[in-house]
């Protein structure tokens, strides 16, 4: 029914598509900023600031080996890229192109295919740079030369003499515009200044990597080689003579001799031979912190580990106890995670990370992971490099509802189905789910799966290179088993094979051959061979473009998923509710919270672009951080599920007219009556602003909205969940009994819940019914045997209506309330001696002997009144009509008999009345505040029972208020036709013809004329309401303002400032009046005369020609008679013609 | 429960276990499947996948469980391994009231969207801590807090009248004690309707037939040694 997609293209509608920050567009098209982060694994603060096309140069004199002819590697052309804090260079494309190796020239492609830190290059830290020199150059206009720390301990540099000592110098020559190259070097040098102070940071964070320890100077022989994981306490994994450990450990030393290490290091095309040879025990932990971007994430907070450890000390959550639960039973077989050490080292790393990334916590499989970085590095750099993980190399992995997951399983999947075609038949045939096969590879990322050295190897490749890695792997697993594969034929057989595969992966490939180095190749290196060659072909850019193919399908399994079992979980109270509606309110509820917070990442960004663009230059950067635009997506794992006051606001506003303000105050645009809206409502751009509350109506904020929201919040934690939302509408909608009802509302307004409800909860009482029924009464009302005098002058002749509307008598209902109220409040008064009491004491009896009820059900009379019945509403202009005032029907193009009355001081007769109640009211001793006064509940029962409208407020009308499964879809704005004054009440005779016509909602838009003239003419009659309404408010207002003056007299001695705030109170109170009336009458009269005009022609159209306009009308719509006729003859002629086609 | 010396037709079923963390699927399994009862050692991802076999008098049952991970989690992942089973092992924790009501959303969700001849059981499990005569066995030492009293917290009569209302299996095991666990799976071998056993599997022609037949024997050889092994695939 309401399916999140339709929440993204509302999303896109408030997007400018330029930039970049739309929703299915940040996947589609990301970023520059996310993808220069991706490219150069940087984290979130880096944008890309200045790029320019460079080529870097390797002085061939800071080669170790002499002889060796190596020129050819030492030139690449790249682009060089500047950001906050890093100076980047790549040979793979720089303008970030995902389909790098579609749209560029071969050359320019790195390994990565915009993966990741692929081609060749290097990402300096501008701390780690040292110095840079401008050299004369004759073929460039500009040439830098950049020497780094790299080499230069701090000792040393002030000794520079020293032999052993090798600056690492490189040479860009820059190639653009005099102008470009200039303000790239003064964007460096300003990077440069600011970055001077981290790098004693880097220092301490360079100071644990293994390889400063590999490369020290002489003088420090006997220093202690930094923490290098638990392979160096318990052994790694492995022989390492059969893993050529120590040949590997030589090619890397003279690897990283020449071309820095760490934050300093170059990549060249050895460097990726290197990885993928596999990593020396030693430096896996580190060359995986470098490839992953890990680093530059401990670079930024070196500290952050040790201190979320010690801030949350001690404390406990769900996370650990299920983290405790799975310690044991992470790499059992390693010894390390047979010792205390290994155990703790695991416990606190993920216990740390489930502090920081509160939304991921801890899910099965990150302790296997983790447990295998722990072999090869520290806890700090598991801990970051687990960061880098989640957040960016498999995102959604690990998450509440691991859509990560799923979505890879998906895409794993189709490129099966797309390159071994008769093996994904086969599955298909015996029923085989892959995913059950597959899952568990990519979730602990193959380490669970195959013998932990090949894992290995797989990961040293996946961390340069990305998740492409897994599925190139997985693809590489089902080819090379693809004949005994198609032999198995259930789950069983098939992990049959594959398991018995991993366990001979270090056999021979070809274990019969002749060919001895042909027999040398293990599985494992021919796994890679088919993984990297044949399944080449599999992309960053492929992977990325079947994810986003699959993305909706995935998400919204997992969020009808999730619904099912969120309903099912809701507690028995939902089971009041009728499953339909428990389904609607789940999907208002999370549709809320993520529209609200989509709203609030959109206000923001737009907010920091517009900043953006005031600082000229870095206007570039465009957007930052897209990853969490789409968060709260339930199927993403909604980061709240809590409601807060503001979002229960409009939460009722979509589903409840009387939740919304009359008086906006973020400008509107004029409401487009032809956009279907649904009860979410929708982002829309305003030129100027983002309204608060996007697209939807602006919530009302009234005092019994506060209530309610206390009310339902049993916990007072200022927070609603959805089940507290569902126990609290149970209540009010689920009985259906009025006793419940009218008990609720009483309760409502109990403040201590002793069981009485003051003087001041009796106005706010009055003053809510009054609020909830000034945009007209719901439900099931009878309108006859009203407790008010009937006029019976209805103008449709013979018509049964009373002449007075329901609405209007309501109000009277509500005055009559209050006065009974304090009459009943004070038990001594002599009027309750009188006959006003037993009879509603009858009527009480009578109620509990649910005789009533079945009078009520009996009553031949009693008819519906909803958005679309106009009878009462035309009564209410009938009652109007009289008193138009002869100067606004002569400001009216046309002579209309249905006038309105715009005039916001008019009284209506039954005003005056009302007036006159409230001075009856006065003399009423029960407000005489010295007087303590109270209702209980039976009162308060009595009361509503003895006025008939009233009860069937209760009965009725109020539980009928809550259009949980429809919405207000037609009806979400105040000002437009769907509101109580809908324009078919305008009508008598032929506007009524009219509306039956169109029908309710969805003709209407179908006839745009009659349309616009129901908005026109509804505005006009919302006018005269807002007078009615307001001059019940004004009761109120009136009977309170009387009690406040005898209280003050009474307190004269009470503190000034409190009486201050009682006058603020009331000036506010007026002003609101003040506003609300002028609003009602002069300021919505204004547009209306043109609008009226157009409805008037309109109508004159169709009611001139009835027949022919219902044709047109009902053309329009497709809907009715005639045109389903006409259809249907259209469809017979089609059929026919396909019959021919067949037959010919 | 080797196989018997007549050629018994033999069909391998598909079968889940579903239910709350901790409510002992993994030890109801390993009691099935091992015949024994220890802390689990093997890390489960996903689901860990086991067989066994259940011979009845006119045939032969092998078993494919898949044995669904603990954490809450994983529940979106549930339907990958609910999807085409045969039949559910609904599991709570009779001590434990939270874990029928997630039971009987499984047992919703399951009629809701699994196969629709699925075969469900329920079954409350650590029977060994409640005071039934049944039950109660094993060394005393681990119903530990409620030493004197009871820790049921779910009677059979309202577990038992559900189940019956919603056309389920019922049972009470201990994996701890053994108590009633191969009767579980037995009861759930002679529930599965003959038809669905033939066409349960691939194409149904008698060469996938056959072929089905040859892997088991492939099967059994290293997995009768080790077949408390879980999947780690
Ligand atoms: N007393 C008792 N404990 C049990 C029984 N079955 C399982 N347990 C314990 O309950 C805990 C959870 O068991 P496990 O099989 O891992 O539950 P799973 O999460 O549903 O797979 C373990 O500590 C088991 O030892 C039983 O029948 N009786
Ligand atoms: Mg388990």
């Amino acid at each position: 029914m309401l399916s999140f997609s339709s929440f993204v293209q509302k999303a896109q509608q408030l997007l400018d598509p330029t930039q970049g920050l739309n929703l299915s567009e940040s996947d589609r098209n990301p970023s520059k900023a996310s993808l220069f982060q991706s490219q150069f694994r940087l984290p979130s603060s880096q944008h890309p600031l200045y790029e320019i096309t460079a080529e870097l140069t390797i002085p061939p004199a800071n080669a170790t080996q002499g002889g060796r002819d190596r020129d050819l590697g030492y030139q690449y052309a790249g682009k060089l890229h500047l950001s906050e804090a890093y100076l980047s260079f790549s040979t793979t494309p720089s303008s970030f192109l995902q389909s790098a190796s579609t749209s560029t020239s071969s050359i320019f492609t790195g390994q990565t295919h915009g993966g990741g830190p692929g081609g060749n290059g290097f990402t300096f830290p501008l701390c780690a740079i040292r110095r840079v020199e401008r050299l004369h150059s004759q073929n460039f206009q500009f040439a830098l030369s950049i020497s780094t720390w790299n080499g230069i301990s701090q000792d040393a540099a002030k000794d520079r003499d020293k032999k052993d000592l090798k600056e690492q110098r490189v040479t860009l020559q820059l190639a653009g515009s005099r102008q470009a190259c200039e303000r790239f070097c003064d964007g460096l040098k300003k990077g440069l200044r600011a970055n001077v102070g981290n790098v004693a940071k880097m220092k301490k964070v360079t100071a644990e990597c293994y390889s400063e320890y590999l490369l020290r100077p002489e003088d420090k022989k006997n220093a202690a080689p930094p923490d290098a994981g638990l392979g160096m306490m318990f052994k790694y994994p492995g022989d390492p003579k059969k893993l050529r450990d120590r040949a590997k450990m030589r090619l890397w030393a003279e690897y990283l001799r020449d071309n820095g290490r760490n934050m300093t290091l170059i990549r060249q095309p050895t460097f990726h031979k290197l990885i993928r040879v596999g990593l020396p025990n030693r430096l896996r932990g580190e060359i995986w912190e470098l490839t992953s971007g890990s680093i530059y994430l401990r670079l930024e907070n070196p500290t952050l580990y040790a201190d979320t450890l010690s801030k949350f000390s001690g404390q406990e959550s769900l996370a650990i106890d299920e983290i405790e639960k799975d310690l044991n039973r992470s790499l059992p077989e390693y010894p390390g995670f047979q010792s205390e050490e290994g155990i703790g080292r695991l416990r606190r790393v993920l216990t740390a990370y489930s502090w920081v990334n509160a939304d991921v916590g801890y899910c099965q499989a990150m302790n296997i992971v983790v447990a295998a970085l722990l072999i090869y590095m520290s806890e700090a750099q598991a801990f970051f490099l687990l960061s880098a993980l989640c957040d960016r190399l498999v995102p959604g992995y690990y998450s509440t509802t691991m859509y990560g997951t799923l979505l890879d399983q998906k895409v794993f999947e189709s490129l099966v189905e797309k390159t071994m075609p008769i093996l994904w038949e086969h599955l298909v045939k015996s029923d085989v789910q892959l995913s059950v096969v597959s899952l568990p590879w990519f979730l602990s990322l193959y380490i669970n799966s195959m013998p932990l050295v090949f894992a290995f190897r797989v990961l040293d490749v996946f961390f340069v290179e990305g998740p492409k890695v897994l599925f190139q792997v997985g693809l590489a697993i089902l080819r090379i088993n693809g004949e005994e594969l198609l032999d198995a034929t259930d789950d069983g057989a098939f992990i049959s094979v594959l398991k018995s595969y991993f366990a001979s992966l270090d056999e021979s490939a070809h274990p019969k051959s002749e060919n001895p180095k042909l027999r040398a190749v293990t599985k494992f290196q021919e796994l890679m061979v088919v993984a990297f060659k044949e399944f080449s072909g599999i992309t960053h850019s492929s992977i990325t473009e079947l994810r986003l193919k699959n993305k909706d399908a995935v998400l919204s399994n997992i969020e009808n998923f999730a619904k099912r079992t969120a309903i099912r979980n809701l507690g028995p109270d939902s089971k009041l509710l009728s499953t339909d509606e428990l389904g609607a309110l789940y999907d208002r509820f999370y549709g809320v919270l993520y529209e609200r917070q989509q709203r609030d990442h959109i206000i923001k960004q737009e907010q920091a672009r517009r900043a953006r663009t005031s600082r000229s230059r870095i206007a570039e950067a465009a957007s930052e951080g897209d990853h969490g635009v789409e968060k709260g997506r339930v199927g993403l794992g909604p980061s709240t599920s809590l409601m807060d006051y503001d979002a229960f606001r409009e939460f009722l506003a979509g589903m409840c007219k009387w939740a919304i303000s009359d008086a906006p105050s973020t400008p509107r645009r004029e409401a487009s009556a032809d956009k279907e809206k649904g009860f979410y409502g929708s982002f829309r751009r305003s030129d100027a602003t983002l309204s608060p509350w996007g697209a939807g109506p602006e919530p009302a904020d009234h005092e019994f909205l506060q209530r309610l929201f206390q009310k339902w919040d049993t916990d007072s934690s200022s927070a609603l969940t959805l089940q507290k939302v569902v126990s609290g509408l149970a209540r009010i909608k689920g009985k259906r009994d009025i006793m419940g009802t009218i008990t609720y509302f009483f309760e409502l307004h109990d403040n201590d819940g002793d069981g009485k409800v003051d003087r001041e909860g009796i106005l706010r009482m009055s003053e809510a019914l009054l609020f909830l029924s000034r945009r007209g009464l719901e439900g099931t009302l009878n309108p006859t045997n009203s407790s008010l005098t009937l006029t019976g002058d209805g103008t449709n002749g013979g018509s049964d209506v009373p002449g007075q509307s329901v609405n209007e008598r309501f109000l009277g209902s509500v005055s009559a309330f209050i006065r009974r109220c304090f009459e009943y409040a004070d038990p001594d008064h002599p009027k309750n001696q009188d006959n006003a009491m037993p009879k509603l004491q009858a009527k009480l009896g009578s109620i509990q002997l649910e005789e009533h009820e079945g009078d009520e059900l009996a009553n031949p009379d009693a008819f519906a009144i909803g958005d679309d019945d106009d009878e009462d509403e035309d009564d209410l202009l009938a009652m109007d009509s009289p008193t138009a005032s002869p100067k606004t029907a002569a400001q009216k193009p046309d002579t209309q008999p249905p006038t309105l009355q715009p005039n916001s001081t008019h009284l209506s007769p039954d005003d005056r009345r009302r007036v006159s109640k409230a001075q009856s009211v006065k003399a009423n001793a029960a407000l005489d505040p010295s007087n303590p006064l109270h209702i209980t509940l039976p009162t308060f029962r009595m009361v509503v029972l003895a006025d008939e409208l009233l009860e069937q407020f209760f009965e009725s009308s109020f539980p009928a208020s809550f259009h949980i499964i429809e919405g207000l879809a037609s009806a979400a704005t105040p000002k437009s036709a769907s509101s109580l004054t809908t324009f078919s009440s305008i009508g008598i005779g032929a506007g009524r013809a009219v509306n039956a016509e169109l029908g309710a909602g969805a003709g209407r838009e179908g006839a745009p004329g009659g349309a616009g003239a129901g908005a026109g003419a509804g505005r006009g009659l919302r006018g005269v309401l807002d007078n009615i309404v307001t001059d019940g408010m004004r009761v109120a207002a009136e009977v309170r303002r009387r009690m406040e003056e005898a209280q003050r007299e009474l307190e004269k001695n009470a503190v000034a400032g409190q009486q201050q705030r009682a006058s603020n109170d009331e000036e506010e109170e007026e002003d609101e009046e003040g506003f609300r009336g002028g609003e009602g009458g002069g300021g919505a009269y204004k547009g209306d005369a043109e609008r009226r005009s157009v409805r008037s022609s309109d109508r004159d159209l169709l009611t001139g020609a009835d027949a022919e306009a219902s044709d047109g009308a009902v053309t329009d719509v497709g809907e009715g008679e005639v045109g389903r006729n006409g259809e249907l003859g259209a469809a017979e002629g089609t059929g026919k013609v396909v019959g021919v086609e067949f037959d010919g | 429960m080797a196989d018997s010396n007549a050629p018994k037709p033999s069909s391998s079923v598909k079968l889940v276990l579903l239910g709350e963390a901790a409510v002992g699927k993994s030890s109801l399994v390993l009691r099935f499947v091992n015949n024994d009862f220890q802390e689990n050692k093997e890390p489960t991802i996903g689901a860990a996948f086991l067989t066994q076999k259940c011979n009845l008098p006119t045939r032969t049952i092998k078993f494919e469980i898949w044995d669904t991970a603990g954490q809450e989690r994983f529940a979106s992942l549930a339907p990958m391994y609910y999807r085409n089973a045969q039949a559910a092992l609904v599991v709570y924790d009779l001590t434990k009231p939270t874990s029928l009501i997630k039971a009987k959303h499984w047992v919703a969700e399951l009629q809701r969207q699994a196969s629709p001849g699925i075969v469900i059981a329920l079954v409350g499990n650590k029977l060994d801590l409640t005071n039934d005569e049944a039950g109660a066995g094993g060394d005393a030492e681990d119903v530990g807090a409620e030493e004197s009293g009871d820790a049921r917290k779910i009677s059979t009569e309202e577990a038992k009248t559900y189940a019956e209302e919603e056309g389920l299996l019922f049972f009470e095991t201990s994996a701890k004690t053994g108590y009633h666990v191969t009767e579980v799976f037995t009861a759930i071998a002679n529930a599965i309707p003959e038809t669905s056993l033939k066409t349960a599997r691939g194409p149904g022609a008698a060469h996938a037939a056959s072929r089905t037949e040859e892997q088991r024997v492939n099967l059994n050889g290293p997995r009768d040694s080790n077949a408390k092994e879980t999947c780690v695939c």
